[in-house]
C-alpha cells in the first residue's frame, strides 16, 4: 500500500483510532462528558480529513476506493454521526449507567458506513455492511431494561441476519458464475444479460440491501424498530445507516450493465412504486410520530429507487441531492423527537399527543419540527423540494410515467399526514399528561444542532446551488 | 486424493445423519464433531489444507468443546432422551427428509449425466499463501473484521449485563 493510498484512508484511520481511544478510556475510567467529547472530536477530525481524501481521489486499494461517491457518503455518514453524538449526550444523561459504550458503538457504525460507501469489492461491501449493522444492534437495544428497546434490537438482529444470508448467497452465486469478487470486474464479467445464475445472484443481493433500506416488501421491521430504539440510535439507523447502503447500491447499479436490463429495471420500478404507495398509505393512520417517520422513510426510499430504476443521465446527481436533503431533514425531525424524549428517561415520547400544543410551550422547537415536516412533504423553499424536483425531473426525462405518477400520488398522500402532525403542534393544549423538553433545551449541544439543521433545511431549499455543484463534482469523480 | 474425498464426504453425511437421529444430546454432539472433522478432510483432499486446519481448530476444537461442556453442564438425563424419542416421530421428519431426498436425486442425476472431465484439481492453497494475501492487500479487511468483532463484543457485554439495582453503582 503506497503512502497516497494510506493518506486517502485517513478519515477511516481516524475513526478507528478514536474508537480505540474511547475503548481504552472506558477501561481506564468511565466519564460520560469526556467520552462524548473525544467522540465528537474524532468525528470532526475525520470530517476535516475528508478534503484531503477528496484531493487524492480517485485512489484505490484492492478492497476500497476513495472517489467522489465514497467521500460524499463518508461526509453524510460523519455528519449524521456527529449529530447523533451530540443528541446522545443529553439523552444518555437521563439514562441509567453505563452510558459510554454507546459512543464506541456509534464510532464503529460510522466506520462501517464510511467503508460501505467506499467499497469496490464484495468482501469490503460485506464487512462494511456488517460493521454498520452490528453496532446498531447494540445501540438499538442499548436501553435493554426497557422491553421496547430490547425488542427493537432483537428484531433488527434476527431480520438483519436473514437479510445478510440472502446477501451472502447472492454473492456466492455471483462468484460461482464469474469467479470475480471486485465489483468492476464482476460487472464486466456478467456482461449485458448476466444469465440466469447471475441474475439470481443480483436479485438476492438486492433483497439483502433492500432490507437495510426498508424497501417494500422488506419493510416490516421498520416501524417497530424506529419506535422501540432509543432516540439517537433510531436517528443513526434512519439516516447514516440507510444513506451508506443506498450509495453502495447506487454504485452497484450504475456499474453493472445487467441491472439496466428489462427484467431488472422492471423489478426496481415495481419496488419503487410499492414502497412509495405502501409507505405513504400505512403512515396515514399513525398516531405515533416515530412510527410515522418510519413509514415516511419507506416512502422516501421508494422515491429514491426511481433513481435506480432510471439509472442514467442525471441519476447519480439526483440520488446525491435527494440523499443530502433527506439526511438533513430526517436528522432534524428525529432530533426534535429525541429532545422531547430526553428529560424523564423511560420509553421515548413517540405518541403524537406528547407534541400537542408544543408550539405554545416551545415555539422554536415546534418551528424546527414544522420545517422538517414541510421538507419531508416536499414543500418549496425547503430542502425536500429540491430533492423531489430532481427525482420528478429524472422520471419525466426518462419518460417513466408510472413512476412519476407514483411520486406525485405518494407526495399528495404524504402531505395529508405531515400536515396532520403540524396541526397537532399548534393546537391549544388540553390538560392531558404529556412529555416535555427541558426548559433550557436550546443551550445544550442537541438543541443547537437541531436549530442548525432546521436552518440548513431552509438554506438548502432557498439556495441549493453550492450543494448541487458539490454533488455533481462527486458524481464525476467516480473510480473503478 | 479422490478416494479420500469421497470417503470423507460419505463419513460427513453419515455422521450428520447420526447428529439428527441420536436421542442423547452428548452423542449427537460427538457425531457433529466427527462430521466437522470429515468436512476438514474434504478440505484437505481439495488442496486447501489451511481451510481444513481452521475447520479442525475452530469448529471441531473450540466451538464443539464449548458445546460438549454446555450439554454436560445442563446434565440432561433420561428425561430428555424420552422427550427426544417422543419428538422424533415420522410425522416430523418425513417432510424434510423427502425434500432432502429430492435434492439428492437432483444432485446424483446431475453428477451422473454431467461432464466426467470435472475432476478435482488445482493448486494446493497453503497457509503461507493465505497469510500473505490476508496481511498484504487485504490488510484493511483484517482491521475491519477486528473492529467488527470489537463492536460485537461490546454489544454482547452491554446487553448481557445484569440490570443495576436502584441505588447501586456498577464499576
Amino acid at each position: 500500500m503506497s503512502a497516497t493510498q494510506l493518506l486517502a484512508l485517513t478519515p477511516l484511520a481516524i475513526l478507528g483510532a478514536t474508537a480505540l481511544a474511547v475503548m481504552l478510556g472506558i477501561a481506564w475510567r468511565r466519564h460520560h462528558a469526556a467520552t462524548a467529547l473525544v467522540t465528537v472530536t474524532g468525528l470532526a477530525l475525520a470530517l476535516a480529513a475528508l478534503p484531503l481524501a477528496w484531493r487524492l481521489a480517485p485512489s484505490q486499494t484492492p478492497l476500497l476506493v476513495v472517489d467522489g461517491p465514497a467521500v460524499f457518503a463518508a461526509a453524510l455518514v460523519l455528519v449524521a454521526a456527529l449529530v447523533c453524538a451530540s443528541l446522545a449526550h443529553g439523552y444518555l444523561e437521563a439514562e441509567r449507567e453505563p452510558r459510554e459504550e454507546f459512543y464506541l458503538l456509534l464510532l464503529c457504525a460510522a466506520a462501517g458506513g464510511v467503508v460501505l460507501g467506499a467499497s469496490r469489492h464484495l468482501a469490503s461491501l460485506f464487512l462494511g455492511l456488517e460493521l454498520l449493522s452490528m453496532p446498531l444492534y447494540g445501540m438499538l437495544a442499548y436501553a435493554y431494561h426497557r422491553p421496547r428497546s430490547l425488542e427493537a434490537g432483537i428484531k433488527y438482529l434476527l431480520l438483519s441476519a436473514a437479510a445478510t444470508a440472502f446477501l451472502l448467497f447472492g454473492m456466492a452465486l455471483l462468484y460461482a458464475e464469474t469467479g470475480r469478487l471486485a465489483l468492476a470486474e464482476l460487472a464486466s464479467a456478467l456482461g449485458e444479460t448476466a444469465g440466469p445464475w447471475g441474475l439470481a445472484g443480483l436479485g438476492l443481493m438486492l433483497v439483502g440491501l433492500g432490507f437495510k433500506l426498508s424497501v417494500v416488501p422488506f419493510h416490516l421491521w421498520t416501524p417497530d424498530v424506529y419506535e422501540g430504539g432509543p432516540g439517537p440510535a433510531a436517528t443513526f439507523l434512519a439516516t447514516a445507516g440507510k444513506v451508506a447502503v443506498f450509495v453502495v447500491l447506487l454504485r452497484l447499479v450504475i456499474a453493472t450493465p445487467a441491472f439496466r436490463g428489462e427484467a431488472a429495471g422492471l423489478v426496481l420500478a415495481a419496488l419503487a412504486l410499492a414502497s412509495m404507495l405502501v409507505g405513504n398509505l400505512l403512515a396515514l393512520r399513525q398516531a405515533n410520530l416515530k412510527r410515522l417517520l418510519g413509514y415516511s422513510s419507506i416512502a422516501h426510499f421508494g422515491y429514491l429507487l426511481v433513481v435506480l430504476a432510471v439509472a442514467d443521465g442525471l441519476a447519480m446527481e439526483s440520488g446525491g441531492v435527494y440523499l443530502v436533503t433527506y439526511l438533513v431533514t430526517t436528522l432534524a425531525a428525529f432530533g426534535v423527537v429525541t429532545l422531547v424524549s430526553t428529560p424523564q428517561g423511560g420509553e421515548d415520547a413517540g405518541a403524537l399527543h406528547h407534541y400537542r400544543g408544543l408550539f405554545w410551550r416551545h415555539p422554536y422547537l415546534a418551528g424546527v419540527l414544522t420545517v422538517s415536516l414541510l421538507s419531508l412533504a416536499g414543500i418549496p423553499f425547503t430542502a425536500g423540494f429540491v430533492g423531489k424536483f430532481y427525482v420528478l425531473a429524472l422520471g419525466v426525462e426518462a419518460g417513466r410515467w408510472w413512476l412519476v405518477g407514483g411520486v406525485v400520488l405518494g407526495s399528495a398522500i404524504g402531505l395529508y399526514y405531515y400536515l396532520r402532525v403540524m396541526v397537532t403542534l399548534y393546537l391549544v393544549e388540553p390538560g392531558m399528561r404529556r412529555r416535555d423538553v427541558a426548559e433550557d433545551w436550546g443551550l445544550g449541544a442537541g438543541g443547537v444542532v437541531v436549530m442548525g439543521l432546521a436552518l440548513a433545511t431552509l438554506l438548502l431549499g432557498i439556495y441549493p446551488a453550492p450543494m448541487i455543484a458539490w454533488v455533481r463534482e462527486a458524481g464525476r469523480l467516480i473510480g473503478g | 486424493m479422490e478416494i479420500a474425498f469421497y470417503l470423507s464426504g460419505l463419513v460427513a453425511v453419515l455422521a450428520t445423519l447420526g447428529v439428527i437421529t441420536h436421542l442423547n444430546p452428548v452423542h449427537a454432539v460427538l457425531y457433529l464433531i466427527v462430521s466437522l472433522l470429515a468436512v476438514a478432510m474434504v478440505f484437505f483432499a481439495l488442496g486447501a489444507p489451511f481451510a481444513g486446519a481452521l475447520e479442525i481448530i475452530i469448529y471441531a476444537g473450540a466451538i464443539m468443546v464449548l458445546f460438549v461442556f454446555v450439554v454436560m453442564m445442563l446434565n440432561l438425563g433420561e428425561r430428555v432422551v424420552a422427550r427426544e424419542r417422543a419428538w422424533l416421530r415420522p410425522r416430523t421428519w418425513l417432510g424434510p427428509a423427502l425434500l432432502a431426498a429430492l435434492l439428492l436425486v437432483v444432485l446424483v442425476a446431475g453428477v451422473w449425466r454431467g461432464e466426467f472431465g470435472a475432476v478435482i484439481a488445482g493448486e494446493p492453497l497453503t497457509a503461507k499463501a493465505v497469510g500473505t494475501t490476508l496481511f498484504g492487500p487485504w490488510l484493511v479487511g483484517v482491521e475491519l473484521a477486528a473492529l467488527l468483532l470489537l463492536a460485537a463484543l461490546v454489544t454482547a457485554s452491554h446487553v448481557g449485563r445484569l440490570p443495576a439495582r436502584p441505588g447501586e453503582r456498577r464499576p
